[in-house]
């Protein structure tokens, strides 16, 4: 009929209603399922914890040689390790809360520590 | 011995009312809704005309009974479905409670079907939302959705604004519609 005409309490409530959906947006969408901090274990034990947004190499002795561990802008990966079919280096990259790549042969695990874990599994 | 009930105009404006909302919401629950939990509202327009013309607690008896016969009828009583309609019913007629006070109180600053209709949209699926997550889906990753559904309930709730605008201005200027409070 005559458009979008508010009233002065309108446009409070409406001011409002605005606001409250920026907050949500800031609440709820920024904290992600991104992890900080990853660990490194070695033979079970924890040998490093990282944080991510820390770029650096390491080198991570184990039973068989040296795993190279990559950290760049939030993300982590194995670079090589002396195992034979390479599963956690096909991993490829983590950055995701409770992400895990693993190197059993030479027993250095590598896993994002986040409060909010995506799921292991899922199950239809 | 008979015992007869005193009924007073505005029993008959509620039940009128309620009436007209309920076939609404089931006229409403045959359309495909693209998101669980999305409905143009358009029930919710009775509601908001009630509350400009007749006042706060008329308004409350249509929304919540509107919420209960419909359910009743639409087979959802008792079910989830039913619970999720109750909370946000009962949400946005708190809020909506609130504004009315407000704008009975500050005359300057009264509230009109523009903000009525946001509110209520908006109070609808938080309470919706909360009971949604907090009982039948306790995840977290549902608090992503939230934002999410409450920018949708904000674009129906303008829609719902406008139609309760079109309505009240058609009704004022038919004879009929001309007692308001």
């Amino acid at each position: 009929m005559n458009g979008v005409k508010l009233s002065r309490g309108d446009a409070v409530v409406w001011l409002l209603a605005a606001a409250l959906l920026v907050g949500l947006y800031t609440m709820f969408w920024q904290a992600d399922g991104h992890g900080a901090e990853a660990v490194v274990l070695v033979n079970g034990k924890r040998w490093a914890r990282l944080d991510l947004f820390q770029n650096q190499d390491l080198n991570v002795p184990g039973p068989l040689g040296h795993s190279h561990i990559q950290v760049r802008d939030g993300q982590v990966r194995f670079v090589n390790s002396p195992c034979l079919n390479k599963l956690c280096v096909h991993t490829g990259w983590l950055s995701q809360g409770g992400e895990v790549a693993i190197c059993l042969p030479n027993k250095v695990s590598l896993q994002i520590l986040g409060s909010d874990p995506r799921f292991d599994t899922i199950n239809f | 011995m008979t015992r007869t009930l005193q009924t007073t105009r505005d029993d008959y404006l509620i039940a009128g009312f309620t009436a007209l909302a309920i076939t609404i919401h089931i006229a409403e629950s045959a359309l495909p809704s693209p998101f669980p939990g999305i409905k143009p509202g358009l029930a919710n327009v009775v509601t908001l005309v009630v509350l400009c013309r007749y006042g706060w607690q008329m308004a409350a008896w249509v929304s919540l009974l509107r919420v209960l016969v419909g359910s009743i009828l639409m087979g959802t009583f008792l079910s989830p479905t039913f619970f999720l309609s109750a909370a946000g019913a009962l949400a946005s007629v708190a809020v909506l409670g609130l504004l009315f006070t407000v704008s009975r109180a500050l005359p300057g600053w009264a509230v009109g079907p523009m903000g009525y209709g946001m509110a209520a949209a908006l109070a609808h699926m938080s309470g919706q939302f909360w009971v949604a997550y907090v009982i039948f889906v306790p995840h977290s990753g549902l608090l992503t959705l939230y934002p999410l559904l409450m920018t949708l309930a904000a674009v129906l709730g303008i829609v719902s604004g406008l139609l309760t605008r079109t309505v009240l201005t058609r009704l004022n200027s038919t004879p009929l519609g001309g007692n308001p409070v």
